[in-house]
């Protein structure tokens, strides 16, 4: 009978199951090396490029294996993983991540391991170093960072008849408008410059106005003149353009790495892009006539002039990792000028160390690399605010952008909003700062 | 059911085929788009069917980008759906049948007042739970495996107690009683009686069970780390990750998960609703 | 008597893995999350007491205000709507017609279609420049809305998504409908009934408890709603309009780690759901017909 085995057969599976599921969590190595765990957020082509590196860096010596492995939502799991004692030993974020960590005590100095190594300040362009400081600590080493540009499509620029990018804000809104095309019915059919493409620093806009988020210390300043102008000047667009316009016009972009890109499609004719771009326009769109140059600034304050957003991603040793010792000699590895030059060729960015090899720069995919590398140098450069409650404020600050740009709602009170929800966060996060430093 | 007259049967068909196809239009869509090149699925107006089928687009879609690192393993993904499907049902279907059995069949003290309490946690959000657990099992050093999301499963769920008490109350207790009478245990009577004769209830927790598995996202996004222990309904995030959107690969990989369940549903579905009619729900 | 004895000996003994779940994954979170709720609690750090603050900040967060209508406004047109729908397709299903069972199978198939390819579908079906949906209502002369870039439209864009997954209520309504006896349509025949009329007044009655159970899971699952949107849009945009009260919760707990601050929040979804429960309880009362026994 067939039926006599049936149940077996079940228990078999189930707890073949078991012994499976069990296995796929656990890692066994008995090669007489030191394991150190990696944890990174990226996937794709940034993540085949860390792993070049971390290969390079297991053959290059025989006493430290780095075991990589790429992990989503990594600032959470990382602080959850640090909270229950079981950290990995070096875990890559983003910067932005790091005040939360150095709030919550959850990754270790690393001054006297980059003293001992020989690593300083003047190694790096300045602002990197900066963002992985904390209140005069380091926390972090630079992975690979990221600068922003506006990007704009030289033959629809021959088109329209200008020779060169804009200098100020109010130069490119005028060249916006001859930019801007309508079909018969009003439809649009190009842009000349859109906020929301890509839209992902639809948070950040003030910045270009040198409008700053935070005091740094204890105030929200998100509603300050500047930042207000910021807001109504992006708000200007979608009046001008009609938001219901520029909404169904958006909504028929393509994917972004692909051919139908907005910008490669030569469907709005500047954008704010990073360093990344270039290799994406010569990987799908290789004949696009296109340049990039310093975002404008506004004519009454020249002195924001060649103003670049600058982002990193860091790489951090969680406290209670097993081997951070064996840990900073790989992040070492990586911090050396051909570990890094690897890396950051992988992921066709621009290095962060102050100087960049001639062979980086001509192996570079990015005919713009020099820009990328020379504007964070600059005096005006900014990144994204060190705050502890970054996940939040950004949140709110991307739903004030809609409230503004797709709702028309008044900046000035959409911000101060914010400004009020915000503060008592804050408040209340230095206060429990303030509480666990009394205990 | 009663007796229809021609017009009746061509009225229904009318309707069903005309609700049907609505219902059946994204799928279509899905399985369209399936076969397009990555260029047509951004094509403006849209196409529901490709010029040409691309029918590669199945075989790199389960193997996408397998020589790099960073592929996206779609068989270990289905290995981990599977296991945590198996491991998750089983589960269900071994605690829950006990436990139904106890408040079914068997006398105790407090046995209604402990039924009315698990009927009313039906009512318990989620949420109210999630954070003390997910915080029991940050202290067990659980996060990162598998077994968040199945060990749960094995200690009983209201939802199915309940379906279960239900029909294990239609099953006479005379049988009971005389596999009492020939000596038989507690234990023999739930395997060698009771079991044997609720298979359709069981199988209807069982597809409860399983759709609750496969279909759950929340539990592998808050609890699994890696690629490598990724189920299918989290995993297949990453066809759209954001700088490389593989709608028509995604769709490959989507087709491809879901054509199994539908033929298994296809064959069993005269049984499940048989099943869920004799667990009476009717009160 | 020991026979009795023994008996509930084993009753203890056969419901222990539900005491023990009921004990590890039910009472003991409950009890927690209820402390949490009154404390400000990161998991990092052992909580710190701070009263009624979180319950507080609460009531005057517009946020939880905005997320907390959201999801009202959702399940006040989904519940219902879903309801006719799923029980309207069982009737039908119901019929003896042929190809019953490929009805029943493509009815069913939209619930096994994963999370993240069902959004997307639907994305590119209510895209506002090129979905299918506004070409279809172009065909008959109607410009069709930004359906999720525009606010009033997005909400009921994802109950429309989530109407086409009502498979899993409609085979708990058609195995209610089997239940119905076939002599009192034939009963109701022989009067001369017709079929709005049999329907009305045999079959509403006769499966009422089964709608009722189905409202009620379909309130608590409604009000719960995360999936879907929360893969469309993380911040709930346009505008934080489908941005739902478990979305704001899970963010809260996970990406703020304020878990104490979305215990308070669980606490009154739960209450939400309790007085909701008990308001289809009550309407139910004297609504619902149950068979002797």
């Amino acid at each position: 009978m067939v039926g006599r085995f049936v149940m077996p057969a079940v228990v078999l599976l189930v707890l073949g199951a078991f012994v499976v599921s069990e296995r796929v969590v656990q890692e066994q190595h008995d090669d007489g090396k030191i394991h150190v765990t990696y944890w990174e957020k990226w996937t794709g082509i940034e993540f085949d490029a860390i792993k070049r590196v971390v290969d390079e860096y297991n053959r290059s010596q025989d006493k430290i294996h780095v075991d990589l492995l790429s992990v989503s939502g990594i600032h959470n799991k990382t602080l959850m993983a640090t909270a229950a004692g079981v950290p990995p030993d070096v875990a890559g974020l983003f910067g932005p991540n790091i005040a939360q960590y150095f709030h919550d005590r959850a990754v270790i100095p690393l001054d006297e391991m980059c003293a001992e190594a020989g690593i300083t300040r003047d190694d790096y362009i300045p602002i990197y170093w900066d963002i992985c400081t904390f209140e005069g600590t380091l926390y972090a080493l630079p992975a690979t960072p990221a600068s922003t540009a506006l990007h704009y499509n030289t033959r629809l620029y021959k088109e329209a008849g200008f020779t060169k990018p804009p200098e100020t804000i109010e130069e490119m809104d005028a060249y916006a408008v001859k930019l801007t095309k309508k079909d018969s019915n009003g439809d649009i059919v190009q842009a000349g410059f859109m906020h929301q493409e890509p839209g992902w620093w639809n948070w950040g806009w003030g910045f270009v106005f040198g409008g700053e988020l935070w005091d740094g210390e204890s105030k929200i300043t998100c509603d300050s003149p500047d930042n207000v102008r910021a807001f109504t000047w992006l708000q200007d667009y979608s009046r001008k353009y009609g938001t219901s316009k520029l909404q169904n016009f958006k909504s028929g972009f393509g994917a972004f790495a692909s051919p139908q890109n907005a910008f490669m499609s030569e469907k709005v004719a500047m954008v704010l892009q990073g360093g990344w771009m270039g290799n994406f326009i010569s990987q799908f769109k290789p004949d696009l006539q296109w340049a990039a140059a310093p975002f404008p600034y506004p004519k009454d304050k020249p002195e924001l002039k060649g103003r670049t957003f600058a982002d990193l991603d860091i790489l951090v040793i969680p406290r209670g990792a097993k081997h951070p010792k064996e840990a900073f000699e790989f992040i070492k590895f990586v911090q050396s000028q051909k570990g890094m030059e690897m890396l950051c060729l992988g992921q066709t960015k621009h290095s962060p160390l102050a100087k960049s090899s001639p062979e980086f720069y001509a192996k570079h995919p990015n005919p713009y690399i020099r820009l990328f590398t020379d504007m964070p140098k600059n005096d005006s450069v900014v990144s994204p605010p060190k705050i502890a409650i970054w996940p939040e404020y950004s949140s709110e600050l991307r739903n004030a952008f809609d409230e503004i740009f797709i709702e028309l709602k008044d900046p000035q009170t959409v911000l101060a909003r914010v400004r009020t929800r915000m503060q008592p966060a804050l408040d209340r996060y230095l206060r429990e700062k303030a509480l666990r430093q009394g205990e | 059911m009663q007796k229809k007259s021609l017009k009746q049967h061509i009225l229904i068909h009318t309707v069903l085929i005309a609700l049907g196809l609505v219902f059946l239009l994204p799928l279509a869509w899905m399985v369209g788009t399936s076969l397009k090149t990555a260029v047509e699925t951004g094509a403006d107006p849209p196409t529901l069917l490709p010029a040409t089928a691309q029918w590669q687009n199945y075989s790199d879609a389960i193997s996408y980008g397998r020589d790099s690192v960073g592929y996206i393993p779609f068989f270990v993904y289905a290995r981990n759906t599977l296991l945590f499907c198996i491991l998750f049902v089983a589960g269900t279907v071994v605690s829950n049948s006990i436990v139904a059995y106890s408040f079914a069949r068997l006398r105790w003290k407090g046995r209604d007042l402990a039924f009315a309490a698990t009927l009313a946690t039906m009512m318990i959000p989620f949420p109210v739970i999630m954070v003390p657990v997910f915080s029991l099992f940050v202290k067990m050093d659980w996060v990162g495996t598998f077994r968040p999301l199945w060990v749960p499963a094995w200690f009983g769920s209201a939802f199915s107690i309940f379906l279960l008490r239900q029909f294990f109350r239609t099953i006479p207790m005379e049988l009971s009683e005389a596999a009492k009478l020939d000596g038989c245990s507690e234990w023999g009577i739930y395997s060698k009686v009771v079991m044997p004769l609720a298979k359709p209830a069981v199988a209807v927790v069982a597809l409860f069970a399983f759709m609750a598995a496969w279909n759950d996202f929340l539990g592998p996004l808050v609890y699994l780390h890696s690629q490598d222990q990724f189920t299918l309904s989290l995993g297949l995030q990453f066809y759209r990750s954001q700088q490389l959107s593989q709608w028509h690969l995604l769709m490959a990989a989507s087709t491809v998960v879901i054509a199994p369940v539908i033929v298994l549903f296809f064959f069993t579905q005269r049984l499940f609703i048989q099943g869920i009619t004799a667990t009476g729900l009717k009160g | 008597m020991t026979f009795r004895k023994t008996e509930a000996r084993n009753g203890y003994l056969f419901a222990m893995p539900w005491f023990i779940g009921f004990g590890l994954f039910l009472a003991y979170p409950i009890i927690a999350s209820v402390y949490f709720s009154f404390t400000e609690y990161s998991v990092l750090k052992p909580p710190i007491w701070v009263g009624t603050e979180n319950y507080e900040t609460l009531f005057a967060d517009e946020v939880f205000w905005k997320t907390l209508g959201n999801t009202l406004f959702f399940a006040a047109l989904y519940v219902p709507l879903a309801t006719l729908l799923a029980f309207g397709l069982a009737l039908l299903l119901n019929s003896k017609v042929r190809f019953m069972a490929v009805y029943r199978t493509v009815f069913f198939m939209p619930s096994l279609v994963p999370v993240v390819s069902l959004v997307i579908l639907w994305m590119w079906l209510f895209n506002g420049e090129h979905g299918l949906i506004n070409n279809a209502l172009g065909w008959v002369g109607i410009t069709g809305p930004g359906w999720l870039t525009d606010t009033a439209w997005s909400k009921p864009a994802i109950v429309f998504m989530s109407l086409w997954g009502v498979g899993n209520a409609m085979v708990i309504y058609l195995a209610g409908l089997q239940e119905v006896p076939q002599q009192l349509y034939e009963a109701a025949d022989l009067d001369g009934a017709t079929p709005w009329q049999k329907t009305k007044s045999v079959t509403i009655p006769l499966v009422s408890p089964v709608i009722l159970f189905n409202v009620v899971m379909g309130i608590i699952g409604s009000l719960q709603i995360f999936t879907q949107p929360y893969v469309m849009s993380e911040d709930g945009s346009p505008s934080r309009s489908i941005y739902f009260y478990s979305m704001y919760l899970f963010d809260n707990a996970f990406k703020y780690h304020k878990m104490g601050y979305a215990s308070a929040m669980a606490w009154i979804m739960f209450l939400v759901i309790f007085l909701l429960t008990l308001v289809a309880l009550k309407f139910a009362e004297k609504r619902v017909h149950y068979e002797g026994g």
